[in-house]
């Protein structure tokens, strides 16, 4: 904000910004006063709108904006000023400024000369145009994300031969490492999530199966729904929201701070050293969480059969014994490494996707996290069509 | 408004004291910023130059000390008056903070739409010539943040910090990480806005290019307070104290052009 004078404090009736317009002779004058600024310009603005453009009758005829009286002016003013001007101008009048200071006429030539720049097109689509295209983007997407997914599985499997013809290239310190985050750290949470789940799942079993005085069978239902789905499940997708985030996270955050780059040039394949020691330490580490999850939900279901149906603990593992095969625990822990293949293929996947901005990471861990849960559940029904056809 | 030296003082901090861990970084710094300078902050690594930005602007709050802005106590301040003082003042950050879920056009109206009541054609009228002001070309307006290099991030951040034509501007290193070509520009900019729009420049720099090219006074931070200010070319002179002899008299400052005062542009 530009004064006219420094030394002067305006009362609020000066600083009150004003304008009028008169002919005086051959000049069409726009007066103006008080302090043009932004804080005034809404009002200026739709004044100066209101403001009929003076015709000259004659091509003699010309404008002024004199602005002696104007105390305070910054470049919103200084733009209204201008604005006017120039229609002024479009209307065959030349104008011209009064009574400007030095530091007036500064402001004003600046923003005479930037003001009047070409502006571009901000392309707005119409809404089918942008749902047509935002559909084509996600199918093409999936098909993307499908061709990346299997190339890098590719790379995995090339990998892991790599590693198996020369041992030496493994990784343990790292392998352990990540078996002891994904793995060890993620038992109390997964537990408690198995074993709440068995309960509740005995607990309306009960309740519904009463119904029909049925209810000893919420057991035979409990044991059977614990070892084949909800066990693998529920922990394949506590993994995945747990270790496929933290996996994206790391590897991303490298990969942003060009780390990634510079093992490269070091000559370290992030491959051996990054993605291997994560996909192993899952594939080990999910299988046995699902056991365990196994386990908590038949604890969990058995809490509640003690309740509701006062089985005791021997006679809830003597029915256990009747109704559950092997081949129902064999039903879903075979689904276990292929679920930690697809949690730490997609992590580090999505990871090594991550470009310079922490807006990228931020996408790319949500997005790992839902296409693994999603990758899980999908291959949860394939595994359940197979073994039903295979009569297990 | 206080007056000091017939000069009007827009900032007036007084026996600043602050420490971080246990670590006093100063105890008992005094500072004025007068109206119409450009003064730059300087000092070494970890003497807080960044967090006296930081406590003047109130985003810190220091432990003793007082701070004044535009004559009035902050401490003492309501809450509408400490917006009607946030809208007199722009800050730039060292990689402009520009919102990045915003165009520049949109980032350079937040203030506008927030503090005032403009139509949104005047909004659109005046972001434009605050990106052409600070020059960057019209197309950069529907850009977002991650769209543009960093040397355009800051001038679209200058723009943003020059929506409400504020009397007081604060500059978070502008130049660094630009390259010397673009930081000669930068620092053209600044002084050619500070002669148009009649700004108040408060800039933390280490830049000795910028400091002879655009600054009239420059305030030293060390032992914990200001220890001296002056115009660049009376520090170089008479350093007076062994950080401001190896800085203004080491091997980078003779390479920076010393101009006897502030260099004029022509605008």
């Amino acid at each position: 904000m530009l004064k006219r004078d420094h030394t002067l404090s305006l009362s609020t009736q000066a600083r009150a910004p004003g304008f009028r317009v008169e002919l005086k002779g051959t000049t069409f004058r726009l007066i103006a006063s008080g302090a043009w600024t932004v804080a005034e310009a809404t009002e200026l603005d739709l004044a100066l709108r209101r403001l009929r453009v003076p015709i000259p009758p004659t091509p003699e005829f010309t404008g002024e904006m004199d602005i002696a009286g104007i105390a305070e002016i910054d470049t919103a003013g200084a733009w209204l000023l201008q604005r006017t001007a120039a229609t002024w101008e479009a209307g065959g009048l030349r104008t011209r400024y009064a009574g400007a200071t030095e530091s007036f006429r500064i402001l004003i030539d600046e923003v005479q000369s930037r003001g009047n720049v070409e502006r571009p097109k901000f392309e707005k689509h119409g809404a089918a145009q942008q749902l047509a295209q935002d559909v084509a983007r996600a199918l093409t997407g999936v098909w993307d994300d499908a061709v990346q997914l299997t190339s890098f599985l590719g790379e995995v499997t090339a990998g892991i031969g790599r590693m198996i013809m020369q041992p030496w290239r493994f990784r343990a310190t790292s392998f352990v490492h990540h078996l002891d985050y994904a793995g060890l750290r993620a038992v109390p949470i997964t537990s408690l999530i198995c074993m709440l789940i068995g309960a509740v799942v005995m607990q309306q079993g009960v309740v519904q199966l009463k119904l029909f005085g049925a209810e000893s069978f919420a057991v035979n239902m409990v044991a059977i729904l614990a070892l084949r789905e909800v066990g693998i499940l529920l922990t394949a997708i506590m993994v995945a929201g747990r270790s496929g985030s933290a996996i994206t996270a790391e590897i991303g955050s490298m990969k942003m701070r060009e780390e990634i780059d510079a093992m490269r040039t070091l000559g370290i394949d992030p491959m051996d050293t990054l993605v291997l020691p994560r996909i192993l330490a899952l594939i080990v580490a999910l299988p046995l969480l699902t056991v365990l999850g196994d386990i908590m939900g038949l604890i969990g279901g058995g809490l509640m059969a003690y309740s509701y149906l006062g089985l005791d603990a021997s006679a809830y593992l003597d029915k256990l014994h009747d109704t559950v095969k092997f081949r129902d625990f064999m039903a879903g822990m075979i689904k276990a490494p292929f679920a930690a293949l697809i949690i730490g293929l997609v992590g580090c996947l999505e990871g090594l996707k991550v470009e310079g901005s922490a807006e990228s990471l931020g996408t790319h861990v949500t997005s790992a996290v839902v296409k693994a849960i999603f990758l899980v559940i999908i291959l949860d029904a394939i595994f359940a069509m197979f073994i039903s056809a295979v009569g297990g | 408004m206080t007056v000091d030296h017939g000069r009007e003082v827009l900032i007036r901090v007084r026996g600043l004291a602050k420490s971080f861990g246990g670590y006093q970084i100063w105890d008992g710094l005094d500072l004025d910023v007068y109206r119409g300078e450009i003064l730059a902050i300087v000092g070494g690594s970890g003497q807080g130059k960044s967090v006296l930005l930081r406590v003047i602007t109130g985003l810190v709050k220091p432990e003793a000390g007082e701070v004044e802005l535009f004559g009035r106590n902050v401490k003492t301040l309501s809450k509408q008056d400490r917006l009607d003082i946030e809208s007199r003042w722009g800050i730039l950050f060292q990689d402009g903070a520009l919102f990045s879920s915003l165009t520049v056009l949109q980032n350079i109206q937040v203030p506008m739409r927030e503090h005032l009541e403009l139509q949104q054609a005047m909004m659109d009228d005046l972001a434009f010539l605050k990106l052409a002001m600070v020059g960057l070309p019209p197309e950069a307006a529907h850009k977002y943040p991650s769209e543009l290099s960093g040397g355009m991030r800051k001038r679209a951040g200058l723009a943003r910090a020059l929506a409400l034509d504020p009397e007081i501007v604060f500059l978070d290193e502008p130049t660094a990480g630009l390259d010397p070509i673009g930081a000669s520009d930068f620092d053209h900019l600044i002084r050619k806005l500070q002669q148009t729009l009649g700004l108040t420049v408060y800039m933390v720099t280490h830049d000795l290019d910028t400091i002879f090219t655009v600054c009239e006074r420059v305030a030293v931070l060390a032992d914990k307070r200001i220890v001296r200010t002056g115009s660049p070319t009376e520090l170089q002179r008479h350093p007076n104290h062994p950080w401001i002899k190896e800085y203004f008299c080491g091997e980078r400052a003779r390479a920076a052009q010393p101009v006897e005062g502030p260099r004029r542009l022509l605008v």
